[in-house]
This record gives C-alpha cells, structure tokens and sequence, in this order.
C-alpha cells in the first residue's frame, strides 16, 4: 500500500489518529485512578506528538526535494523557491497549515505531559483526554477534508505552481507560526479546564496550574497579531497595519477574552470568586480560536486572507458544536461547586475594577463579533450590508478608551476595600499627570504637529452621529492624557513598592538602595510588577495608535527631477528603472531571473539635508503575471515614518503615480509590543529563588533572556535596515527584501528552541 | 522502582538532533529531514511500545507517579489561597494601599481563615498521621529488637573458646556481611 511518499504520509496521518484515539481511551480510564493507565496515557500522547513530528518531516522532506506527486507540495511551491521558503510552504497553504497546527500541539502536549509528572495527579487523565480529543479532530480534518500528503492526480508535474509571492515575505516566515503558537496554546488551559470540571476539583488548583499557559498563549496571541499587523504594513502597502479585515479580527477575538482571564483569574485566587466566570472565559477563548481558523478556511466571509474554498467548514462547525455543548454540559453539571463563597464588598475595590475591565474586553470582543459576522448575517434578512474600516474605527474608539482607562484605575485599588483616605493619596499623582498633559498639549500640541483636536467627519446622521464625530475628533487629547495617567500609575506603583521596600529594611537596620530595593521587588513580586510593564506596553501602543490622527497621506504624479512636500519632508523623484537589466541595479536584483522589478527612485530630504533614498518598486512575477506586488519603501523613526508606494510608471517619459503617508508615531506601536513582552516574560519568569537555582541556573536562564532578546532586536532592526537608511544616505531597496533573513530567522528561532531545550532538561535534573 | 523510557528518550532526542545536524552539514537539508523524521519514527514505536507495556502491566509505575498520589485536597489549595492573599495584604499596607483599621478587620480574618484550614488540614490528614506513627513505631522496634539480638549474637561470640574455626580464618573474620555492623542499630532508627 505504502510504496510511495503520498501514502506513506497518509499512512502516518492515520497512524497518528489511531495512537490519539488509543491515547484518549486510556486516559479516560486512568481517569479512575490507576496509575498504570495513566502512565500508559502519557506515552501514548509522547507517541502521537512524535508521530506528528514525523509527519512534518516527511512533508518537509517533499517540499525540499520538489516531490511535486504531492498535490500541496505542487500548489505552494517550484524549483526556484529558496529552502528558507520551501519550509514558509510548510503552513503557507491550508492542508499543510493544519499539520503545522498539529504539530504545535503536540510540541504543548509534549512540555504539558512533561510538566504534570508528580503534578495535578486527579487532573492529568483528563487533560490528556482532551488534548488527544483535538489531536483527534485535526487528524480527521486532514484525512477527510485536507490531506497534505494527497497525490497529485494527474501524476508528478514538472514543476510547481509556486507560493503566493505576497508570502514569500519576511514577516509571513514568523507570523503564522507565532499567532498559531497563541492560537493552540489555549488549548492547554482548555483541556485543565474540562480536566477541572470533570473531577469536580474547582477551587484554586486548575486555576494555579493554567496560569502561566495562559500567559504564554496570551503573550504569543499578542506577537502573532503583532507580526500580523507589521507583515500588513510592510507587504500590503495601503499604508496602515490594521485594516479590520474579518481575519485580522478572528485573529484578535480570543486575545480580549484571554486578556479578560488574565485579569479576572486573580479574583478567583485572592477571593474564590467567579469560578464560573473564569472557566466560561476559557471555553470562550479556546472556541473562538477554533472559530477564528473557520472564517480563515470556510470561505464563510471575504478575506484578503482566506485560504481557498473548501467544505472543510462543516468540520469546524461540528467541532464548535461539540466544543459548546461539551463546555456548557459540564458547567451546568457542575454549578453547585461553582458557586462563589465570596462577594464584592464595594465598588472601591480592585476586584469591583477588574470585573468592569472584563465586561469593557467582553463587550470590545462582541462587538468585533458581531461586526465581523454582520454583512453574512444580513443577508439572512435582506441585503448585505457591508460594514467597513470606517464603521470599526469609530465604534471601537470609544470602547478601546473605556478598557484604556481602566487599565490605570484598577492598580490604584486595594482588595476588598480601598478607604477614601488611601484612594486620594493613590489617586493625586496620576490625576495630576492626566489635567497636566491634557493642558499641555492643548497648548503646544497644535504648534508640534500633535493637536488635542482633530476634526472628523459625521459617518452618521442624528445623535448617535455627532455623539461618534466629537468623540473621535477630541480622541488623541484624550488618549495621550490617559497614556499620562496609565504611565503615573505605573510609575507610582514602583515607587511606592521601593520606598515600602526601603522602610522595611530599615526597620532591620539594613540599608536598601533603590536599585536594589527594585531589584528585589521585581524578584519578589514578578507577577504584579511584570503586569505593570505590559501596561506600559499597552500605553506605547496606544500612542502608536493615535499617531493615525496626525498622518498625512498624499497621492500624486510626478516627472523625474520634481519634488513633493510631504510634512516636514521634501521627496525629489529622481527616475524609474527595471531591474534585471538597468546597470544601475545591485547585483542582487541583476541576478534575480524569478522576476521583474520596476523601481521608482526617490531621494527623501529633511531641512534641506539628504536623510535616504527610498524605492518603491512593482515587482511582476514571472509565474503570476497579472498580478504584480506591490513593494513599499520606508524610512522608520520614533516621531514618524515616511511611507511611499509606486502605483504605476509610464515606461516612455518615466512620469510614476505614487502614494506616500507621514504615518506618525507607528513605531511606538512596535516599542510597545517588545516592552509587552518583556513584561509578560518577566511574569512568566519561574518562581524560584537564586538559592533554590543556584548561580548557574540563573546563568542559564539568563543565557535564555538574552537570546530571546536578541532575536525580539534582530527581528526589529532587520526589515529597518533593508529598506532605508537615516544616518547616511544609502541606495535602500524595497528589492532589497533579503531572501537569506528567513534562513537567519529560522536559524535564531531554532537557537532560541535548543537553548530552551538544553535550559529546561537541565532544569528539570537540578529539581529531580 | 526503574525508570526506563526518560533516559532513552533522551538519548534517542540527542541522537537524532546530532545525527541531523551532523549530515546536515554535510550530506544537506534533505537527508537531515530524513533523520529527523526516522527519529521521530524510532521515538514514536518506543514510546507505544512502552505504553502498551504499562497497560498490560508488564512494567512498574514510575516513582514520581507513585508519589503524585498524593494530591493537595481542597483545604489545602484554600489554605494557600488565603496565605497568599494574607501576603498582598501585607504588601498592600505596606505600600500604603489599605487602611490600618481595615487592615487589621482583614488581616484577623484571614488569619482566623487560616487557622480554620490548616485545622481541618491536619484533621483530614489524621488517618495517614496515625498509620505513619505506627509504621514508625513498629520499624523502631524491629530495629531495636534487631540490634539487641546483634547485641547478643556478638556477645555470645566474644565470650565463646578461641579454638573457634571461625575466629581463626582470616577471610572470615575480614568478610564484611559475617561482621557485626555497630552502626546497624542507629542506621536503622534513622531510616525508620
């Protein structure tokens, strides 16, 4: 049967769905108590993750030796393709995405399975169950539905269709895999939630044990939809980076529930409440991932992202049918333990401010729902209605500012109770920093380029219209003074924690210096002070945001040797070439034969002074003509980044159509995602003291900071310098868009993976 | 209790990376796939094997899964929710978040909340308490009863003729296991 790669990696898929269904049987009786199923469970679920891998490999393998009788290996790839993108291949089509998927569950299961050994021991069979249930179901979509090993019926061609060349970019090497590590990381909270429900054990110990899962899905939902947005501003070049596509929105939904979970499973741990709030937040969660990768591959809703069409749908919704009746079954069977013995004392508490931040997330999060699902909706009763960028932005302003707010008012409050006495002193630095920078900026915001006041437009008649348009148009002075409030509160908050520090020291006649005093209290608290730091992040972020309200965008024709005005930048089009062929192109572009490039040169000068040379280009591949790329050039900076794109140039008098946007403060939107997480890696940092590790422990884990850092400033700085230059003027092309960097990603990210690796066997030995 | 299948994974992990970065480097891409995937391969038998092993009982349970047994019972996991949050209200008076009156109403509360739990700890584990003590009690006074016949034996020995064959055989008398161990009576008291 097996004697060729087709059936063999058909085979294997089939093999990994016998072992997970092996697998879930045994857990399911180890569920009774016996440690030898258990122990049995825990190597079957090693197995099917080992399978897994090997099936990975095998696809892998036939992408890199062009084993075109694979009908996806054929589809997403030829022979010219670099190796670095025979391996993007891997998830950049659907069939080939679900195996990756899979395949990142079992690197989950694998470290879960490794993690509860001598832990959760009531809890384990069932989490394993449950994971092995998903494995299930991903096995069965890919035989059934979307089989990446299917043969090629007509047999073997001679060469391949090619990737989709608006994938054969940079980001798109890191972004899948990062949102889909977020995306399958919930399913680990999932499984110890049914785990939790179907033992009945619903007091703190699931709760304890997700904790750092969450985060780190929560902290992967955040870079994968980072990466999203910078792969939108970089590749699709419209000039923005977050276009409320129904894809980017799945993408985001399960990021406000878990950021809600985040918040609300500290009330559940201090004060034993909202146990059914919680495990409905992570049902929630876990379904909206499933439900987010069914709009990606239904073909439910127009995408820019969609994959093709398949009646792949029908499986999903099967499998949010089971996945809302199995959750809902087990919350309802188990309401009595989920009653909370406590309850909110008053509304000046931290935990009164946490469930209205829930309800903010929750209410942000069904809005975009409904949104996102509404033009399908509306055909059910009539026309489709198209609901639109506008529509998003408008509505969402107000709901953003709202989570905004509250993100800085609840650290001002104490469990339980907060006195009035407390509130005043907690509450005077941050108000004052709100009324101050409010002032400020309506003084010099205008002069600065950063007005208070931007006016919009009425996007509806009546109330509700104008109510939107003054909201909208007073936004980015009222953002930037809760940013002031959000940084005050932060700041605070350390300082306090320092001086209390310091205090105690000194009442043991020990002397603390502030750095040490924070030093400590970091290492003491990483938790709470790491969640600080992911506010500030969110405040960067938020700025980055409200920079859209000072952007300039422009369109216009221009002959060789004219220049534009854009802001305080002068843009001088000095002539187009076309590369390969123009002696003027790098020996990069000349040796390039996949494509052609049309470049637009632009000189960028600021005061009178050359800042680069930025180069739009069209690039037309041979393989896809008629739909030529489209290739930004930029020049990135903390105040602003100036954006060009070439529509079309006119070959006889070189006169090119552009588009070119002085996006303001867009940088600090990616400052704030690496301090999100910094803050998030801080939390998740282990709870171990430096006697417990030891000086080399620290070192190792150290070492492992170091490298993820590294990578989060290589990542940054990378697509910075291949497209322009500020400090010296430098020939920056968008065709400079290095084919080598995903191979040096690649490369990091499995340095990074080996250190890991090497961190945590040894870790694991020193515990033993 | 031995632990088979760690190690060998371990190896087998090691091996595969080894062998494909090694082949990488030389051969190329394609034929360290292929090491990768027949390790994932060879990984993925063993460990089925080991799994079906366990099932039909013809391995022994690991230790850690022996001691995982003994899971924290809900008590417990209160009793740690409210030393945790006796902790933040430290840190929160400290920081100047609270009151000192509501700190006091709070900080009784959860100290008596505390007290309560690690009560009804105690009692819920009076059962293992009890059987520990007198799995204890009857160790020590079989070590007690072993060292007293060593006693005996090594006193009956010493006062038996010299013209023993066994006093004078050298290899006898250096034997370790036909020695008396001094140290058998404490060594055992301790291990009980």
């Amino acid at each position: 049967m097996w004697q060729s790669l087709p059936e063999f990696g058909t085979g294997v898929l089939y093999a990994i769905l016998v072992t997970a269904a092996y697998t879930f049987a045994v857990a399911l009786a180890a569920g009774r108590g016996q440690p030898r199923l258990l122990q049995s469970a825990r190597y079957g679920a090693y197995a099917t993750a080992g399978l897994t891998l090997f099936a990975v490999a095998l696809l892998a393998y036939a992408f890199i030796t062009h084993d075109f009788r694979i009908r996806y290996v054929s589809r997403y790839s030829d022979r010219s393709m670099p190796t670095s993108y025979l391996f993007t291949a891997l998830w950049g089509g659907q069939d080939g995405s679900l195996l990756w998927w899979t395949f990142l569950l079992s690197g989950y299961t694998t470290a879960c399975v490794t993690w509860l050994r001598g832990r959760y021991r009531h809890l384990q069979p069932y989490v394993i169950a449950t994971l092995m249930a998903i494995f299930g179901f991903f096995a069965v979509l890919m035989l059934f539905a979307a089989n990446p090993f299917e043969a090629t019926v007509a047999g073997a061609r001679p060469d391949g269709e090619g990737l989709n060349p608006l994938l054969q970019n940079y980001w798109m090497v890191i972004h899948p895999p990062s949102l889909y590590m977020g995306f399958v990381g919930c399913s680990v909270p999932f499984s110890f939630c049914v785990a939790a429900l179907a033992t009945g054990r619903l007091d703190n110990e699931w709760i304890v044990a997700v904790r750092k899962w969450m985060l780190f899905a929560f902290l992967f939902l955040s870079i994968g939809n980072a990466l999203g947005m910078a792969w939108a501003y970089e590749e699709l070049g419209w000039g923005g980076y977050w276009a409320w596509d129904p894809v980017e929105n799945a993408a985001c939904l399960p990021w406000f529930t878990a950021a809600a979970y985040v918040h609300s499973t500290m009330i559940q741990e201090r004060r034993n409440m909202l146990k059914v709030w919680n495990v409905f937040l992570i049902c929630l969660t876990f379904f909206l991932t499933i439900f987010g990768t069914f709009l990606t591959r239904a073909g439910l809703i127009s995408s820019v992202h969609a994959f093709a069409q398949s009646d792949i749908g029908k499986y999903f919704v099967w499998a949010m049918a089971i996945i809302a009746a199995t959750s809902l079954a087990l919350i309802v069977w188990r309401l009595p333990l989920l009653r909370g013995k406590s309850e909110i004392e008053a509304v000046a508490s931290r935990e009164a401010m946490f469930v209205i931040n829930n309800w903010a997330l929750l209410g942000g999060m069904t809005f975009i729902l409904v949104a996102t699902l509404f033009p399908k909706l509306s055909e059910l009763w009539g026309d489709k209605v198209t609901v639109g960028p506008p529509f998003f932005n408008r509505w969402m302003a107000p709901i953003g500012l709202i989570i905004f707010a509250l993100m800085g008012l609840a650290p001002l409050f104490g469990w339980r109770k907060t006195s009035p006495e407390a509130l005043k002193r907690a509450f005077i630095a941050p108000v004052s920093a709100l009324v101050g920078m409010y002032v400020l900026q309506l003084v010099f915001g205008r002069s600065l380029g950063y007005p208070s006041f931007v006016e919009r437009d009425t996007f509806y008649p009546g109330v509700i219209g104008v109510v939107l348009q003054k909201v909208g148009s007073a936004l980015p002075g009222i953002v930037v003074a809760i940013a002031a409030f959000n940084v005050t509160v932060v700041v605070q908050e350390f300082a306090r924690g320092i001086a209390a520090r310091r205090r105690s020291a000194e009442k043991r006649n020990e002397e603390e210096s502030v750095l040490v005093a924070l030093a400590r209290l970091l290492d003491k608290n990483r938790r709470r002070y790491g969640g600080y730091i992911v506010h500030l992040g969110i405040c960067a972020m938020f700025i980055g945001f409200t920079g859209g309200a000072w952007g300039i965008d422009r369109e216009t024709a221009m002959t060789p040797g004219q220049s534009y005005q854009l802001g305080r930048y002068q843009l001088t089009y000095e002539g187009s070439r076309m590369c390969p062929g123009n002696p003027r192109c790098s020996p990069a572009e000349q040796a390039d034969l996949n494509k052609r490039m049309i470049f637009a040169d632009l000189r960028l000068s600021l005061g009178g002074r050359e800042v680069a040379r930025l180069s739009p280009a069209k690039f037309i591949y041979h393989r896809q003509p008629e739909s030529p790329t489209t290739e930004v050039a930029m020049l990135r900076g903390l105040r602003d980044d100036v954006y060009t794109v070439v529509g079309t140039v006119d070959p006889q008098s070189k006169r090119a159509t552009f588009q070119f946007h002085l996006n303001a403060l867009v940088s600090w939107i990616w400052i704030g995602v690496f301090i999100l997480i910094g803050g998030a890696s801080l939390s998740l940092w282990p709870e171990m003291s430096f006697r417990e590790l030891g000086a080399w422990g620290y070192l190792r884990a150290g070492a492992g900071v170091a490298t993820s850092v590294m990578l989060a400033v290589w990542l940054t700085a990378s697509p910075t310098s291949a497209f322009a230059a500020s400090s010296r003027p430098k020939l920056a092309l968008a065709a400079d868009t290095p084919r080598e960097q995903p191979i040096g990603a690649l490369g990091a990210i499995a340095a990074g993976l080996a250190l890991g690796g090497v961190l945590s066997v040894s870790w694991r030995r020193r515990a033993r | 209790m031995k632990r088979p299948p760690p190690p060998l994974a371990l190896v087998l992990s090691v091996a595969t990376l080894a062998g494909a970065a090694a082949t990488g480097a030389v051969v190329g891409v394609e034929i360290a796939l292929l090491v990768v995937a027949g390790g994932a391969m060879l990984g993925a038998i063993a460990l089925l094997w080991a799994s079906v092993q366990s099932l039909t009982g013809e391995s022994s349970i690991t230790l850690e899964e022996a001691l995982s047994l003994g899971a924290p019972s809900a008590e417990e996991e209160q009793k740690r929710a409210v030393l945790r949050a006796l902790k933040d209200l430290e840190f929160e008076r400290g920081v100047g978040k609270i009151s000192e009156e509501d700190y006091a109403e709070l900080s009784a509360r959860y100290r008596a909340d505390a007290r309560r739990l690690i009560l009804a700890v105690d009692e819920g584990h009076a059962k293992e308490r009890a059987e520990v003590e007198r799995q204890l009690a009857i160790r020590l006074q079989q070590a007690d009863e072993e060292a007293k016949a060593r006693e005996e034996e090594a006193k009956a020995k010493s006062e038996a003729p010299p013209s023993s064959p066994a006093a004078s055989d050298p290899d006898a008398a250096s034997d370790p296991d036909s020695a008396p161990d001094s140290d058998s009576a404490p060594a055992a008291k301790e291990s009980a």
